[in-house]
């Protein structure tokens, strides 16, 4: 143990620090509470319970297909409502419960197993937060109004496409869910950065509870894997609303484009959804089992291994379109391969379980109902990894069977699982004894019932999405049968959500720690205060019973001195404490924030493209007051955090966590500007309507254009870095100024080079111009105006030695934009020459 | 943390591998390789196999520079680098396999 470990702060009066830290933590009173609240317990609580509110009606939806489905000929929805519902159905359990639900577990529970007080970046959760429940109300809204999405939760082209959906139905998923998708992007950002930084003191990553493994795993695969959907979504708007051919094929476009787009973010979406679960897993069963899990390094190496294997399955859901084979067989074994590191876990789970004492409390039945249903999903996944077998089985019932025994075994068992683990966490209350039982046994008869059967009914050649099959009486029974049971389940699911509600109010008060876990999150008080921790665990404290030595303030950092939210940042590796953050206090920014994100949307929705720019300045605004609030005007002295123990605080720091979070969404940046090149490199070889017809831009004029943003940006990269070298000097101003000059400049030019290019609905590689010019475009106005923030600390005086202000995070952003434009230039000009 | 690195490199090098290899295989159906042929077979087969082999060899490298050691750290760092390999090895297989471009 280091220093930190060993000089422990004095004991204080347990009551007198949780009232500082009550004051300064907790969410203000009333509606205003409700607008303005940052803190992860109630960010994290509210992401869960909406989504849970989504899946209840997900859930509905899938019992009016049911009841359609149960007969031949049923007469319950017509065609064109079925194909709404089927949709919507879909989508909400994807978009706006899986995810949403997994994000609402991390918020809540990270800062808790971790030893931190909250979130790193606090504002991002709450703006997730607004951004989920905005983007759910408007694609939910559609639902009423008869406008939903009726093309399929995947929205292939050209079904998508404005010739065939020529209503707004396709525009509010597109849309909405690019919406819902900031919420996750954001929320990736700020658990990578959590981890990594935001950890109890001296917990080197290698010694961090799994919980937190499997998350970061989630994490950096939301921030590679969410970019490829949201660029689709960009183009298929971007053509619906604008004509611009991405996927017609007469104009060089490819529907095939869509389908790797979506499937890029949509197979590793599976194992984004299942890792946070299997983390629950590895969490519950050895704590469960009163023991310690078999192969900590094994558990670690299998999510290694799902993250990286996940990225390379995404073909096997289109083995049908016409692959050659070779591509094909890669892609399968990729697929039969990434069960080993699957099977891994299972194993791991099974060792534990068998190592142990095993108790059959309410978690484990779910545990147990898991290891059945996801087990068996997994050996039909194998089945549907083998082309052959595939050819025969694809779109037909029996994959619907199956992602339902994946999604529903590895993901929905374990999240009541943790449910009913975590809640005398969240409201400090034991449950009412059997009703939690008597739920599980319908969830789990009714969901076999519901879906072992629909195996069969897949294999004796029923499609998916269809409404009536009046020619098919072998198809009758399975379906009557399918149909009882997911009544049955669906009765599992109320009664769970009624045991919840009398417990979160009839329950007794719970004893503290009730599983006797060893694990950090249990070291508190229940339910769990808003700060977490009065002050803050070292790595030691784990398997330890601290919750009164950190209650008096034993820990590091003890109550909130200075009034403000402070939590500690140490040292992403080896755990080393290094500096103290101090964290935002409540704000009404994010909501503001959302909503003016939620005018543009809205306005794209409602085609009143010409007022989508005061939505844009609008979000420009708001942002800029955030990078406002963010900076200090002094020099703070350094913070007592133990006896020898002083840490800065963040002010005076480089690698802040705003750093680190600029980092992070610089990856999701290049996942994106990534998967924009995959789209010039796959129509450019694939797509049958190339080459492109003859470029009327005259080159020489465009060249010189391009060498002068290029030349900008590069000048604009020296006066970041100049800017920041010289922050204790007057000449910090002078080198934001030259980057602002430099920015407009590039802007200036990329306007001449925009007015002289091809017609972008002309023909797709014109349209991928048009892209790669917006995308520089975006990336320049965003690093004006982190020049524009570094000249305003700089006159403000909010620069010094010490305090870097936004120099840092401006010369990471200008690089990358100097470094993509550069790429897409030389891309261009190889188009052109070659 | 530089062990972290170490831990990534062999499924960073897969993905690179796997990326590079079917992007080689898409340009080669595109451009006619498979109608090609050399002393040793096939264009488009040689070419993905040199492509897969160096990929190999470069795996074989990593395992062979990479710390060894008891703590969890240098396990983790074997663990990376031997699902690299293995990764590669086993998805990159059917360039030797099956047909090319149909």
């Amino acid at each position: 143990m280091s220093d930190a470990g060993q000089r422990m702060n004095p004991p204080q009066r347990a009551l007198r620090l949780h009232r500082q830290l009550s004051g300064v933590w907790s969410d203000l009173p009333g509606w205003r509470g409700v607008l303005s609240s940052v803190n992860h317990g109630t960010i994290g609580l509210r992401f869960m319970a909406t989504a849970c509110v989504f899946f209840a009606i997900g859930g509905v939806l899938s019992m009016l297909i049911r009841a359609q489905l149960s007969t031949p000929r049923g007469a319950f929805l017509d065609t064109a409502l079925y194909n709404q519902i089927f949709t919507m159905h879909g989508s909400i359990m994807m978009f706006l419960f899986a995810i949403p639900m997994l994000e609402g577990l991390a918020l809540w529970l990270l800062p808790k197993i971790l030893g931190a007080r909250d979130m790193a970046f606090p504002r991002l959760s709450a703006l997730g937060y607004w951004c989920y429940l905005f983007g759910g109300t408007i694609i939910l809204l559609s639902l009423l109004a008869g406008v939903a999405p009726d093309g399929g939760w995947f929205m292939y082209t050209p079904l998508s496409d404005k010739t065939h959906t020529p209503g707004v139905n396709a525009d509010v998923w597109l849309l909405g869910i690019t919406f819902v998708e900031i919420s996750a992007v954001a929320a990736a950002v700020e658990i990578t950065v959590t981890i990594l930084r935001c950890r109890a003191a001296d917990m080197p990553l290698t010694r961090m509870p799994l919980m937190g493994w499997y998350m970061l795993g989630t994490s950096v695969m939301m921030l590679v894997g969410f970019p490829p959907l949201i660029l689709g979504s960009i183009l298929l708007e971007l053509e619906r609303a604008f004509d611009w051919p991405f996927f017609a094929v007469a104009r060089g476009g490819d529907p095939l484009l869509w389908q790797h787009l979506f499937w890029l973010f949509g197979h590793p979406e599976v194992y984004i959804i299942f890792l946070p679960a299997a983390g629950a897993l590895s969490t519950i069963i050895p704590i469960l089992s009163r023991t310690t899990i078999l192969g900590y390094g094994a558990v670690v190496a299998a999510v290694l291994g799902l993250v990286f294997l996940s990225f390379g399955l995404w073909v096997h859901h289109m083995f049908t379109v016409g692959i050659p084979h070779m591509a094909l067989a890669f892609f399968s074994a990729a697929s039969a391969l990434v069960a080993v590191p699957t099977a891994v876990q299972v194993f791991v789970w099974i060792g534990t379980i068998w190592k142990g004492r095993p108790q059959l409390k309410l978690p484990m039945l779910y545990v147990l109902g898991f290891f059945l249903t996801f087990v068996m999903g997994g050996l039909t996944g194998v089945m549907l990894a083998i082309v052959p077998f595939n050819w025969q089985a694809h779109d037909t019932a029996f994959v619907t069977a199956h992602l339902h025994y994946v999604l529903i075994g590895g993901f929905v068992f374990p999240m009541l699982a943790a449910l009913t683990y975590w809640m005398p966490l969240i409201c400090g209350r034991e449950r009412v004894p059997r009703l939690g039982e008597a739920a599980f046994w319908l969830i789990l008869i009714g969901f076999h019932g519901t879906f072992f059967i629909m195996h069969l009914t897949g294999l004796l050649g029923m499609p998916r999405r269809i409404d009536v099959y009046p020619d098919n009486p072998e198809w009758v029974l399975p379906n009557l049968i399918s149909s009882i049971f997911s009544m049955v389940m669906a009765m599992g699911f109320a009664l769970f959500a009624f045991d919840i509600i009398l417990q979160r109010f009839l329950g007794t008060h719970s004893r503290r720690n009730p599983w006797q876990a060893p694990t950090l999150d249990w070291a508190m008080a229940l339910p769990a205060p808003v700060y977490n921790f009065a002050s803050l665990p070292v790595a030691a404290h784990e398997g330890r019973d601290v919750a009164v030595t950190l209650a008096r303030g034993e820990g590091l950092l003890p109550g909130a001195p200075r009034g403000w939210r402070e939590t500690l940042v140490v040292e992403a590796g080896s755990g080393r404490p290094e500096h103290i953050a101090v964290l935002p206090d409540n704000s009404m920014l994010p909501v503001a924030t959302a909503l003016t994100i939620g005018s543009f949307f809205i306005l794209m929705l409602a085609g009143l493209y010409w007022l989508t720019p005061l939505s844009i300045l609008g979000i420009i605004l708001v942002l800029w007051r955030w990078g406002f609030v963010m900076g200090a005007d002094r020099d703070h002295a350094v913070v007592a955090v133990a006896p020898s123990l002083e840490l800065p605080l963040h002010w005076q720091v480089r690698g802040t966590l705003a750093y680190g979070g600029a980092v992070a969404t610089l990856v999701a940046d290049t996942s994106l500007y990534a998967c924009l090149l995959f789209g010039v490199g796959f129509l450019t070889v694939v797509a049958p309507g190339w080459p492109a017809p003859e470029s009327t831009v005259p080159g020489l004029w465009s060249a010189a254009l391009a060498i002068i943003a290029l030349a900008a940006l590069g000048f604009g990269a020296f006066a970041a870095r100049q800017a920041e070298a010289g922050r204790a000097t007057r000449m910090a101003q002078t080198h934001a100024l030259s980057g602002i000059v430099s920015a407009v400049v590039a802007l200036a030019a990329f306007a001449g080079i925009a007015s002289g290019m091809d017609d972008p609905t002309r023909h797709a590689r014109d349209a991928l111009r048009g892209v790669l010019l917006g995308f520089a475009v975006v990336h320049v106005v965003i690093a004006l105006l982190l020049a524009l923030r570094c000249h305003a600390d700089a006159r403000g005086g909010r620069m010094s030695a010490h305090r870097r202000g936004a120099a840092p995070v401006w010369r990471l952003w200008q690089d990358f934009a100097f470094v993509t434009t550069a790429i897409s230039a030389l891309l261009v000009t190889a188009q052109e020459l070659l | 943390m530089r062990w972290a690195a170490w831990m990534l490199a062999g499924p960073l090098l897969w993905a690179g591998l796997f990326s590079v290899v079917y992007a080689l295989h898409g340009v080669g159906c595109a451009w006619g390789w498979p109608a090609l042929t050399t002393p040793i077979g096939q264009a488009q087969v040689v070419i993905l196999a040199a492509v897969w082999v160096g990929g190999l060899a470069l795996h074989a490298i990593l395992i062979w520079q990479m710390p060894r050691g008891p703590s969890r750290e240098d396990r983790l760092v074997s663990y990376g680098a031997w699902i690299g390999l293995v990764a590669s090895l086993l998805t990159l297989a059917p360039i030797l396999l099956t047909s090319t471009c149909f």
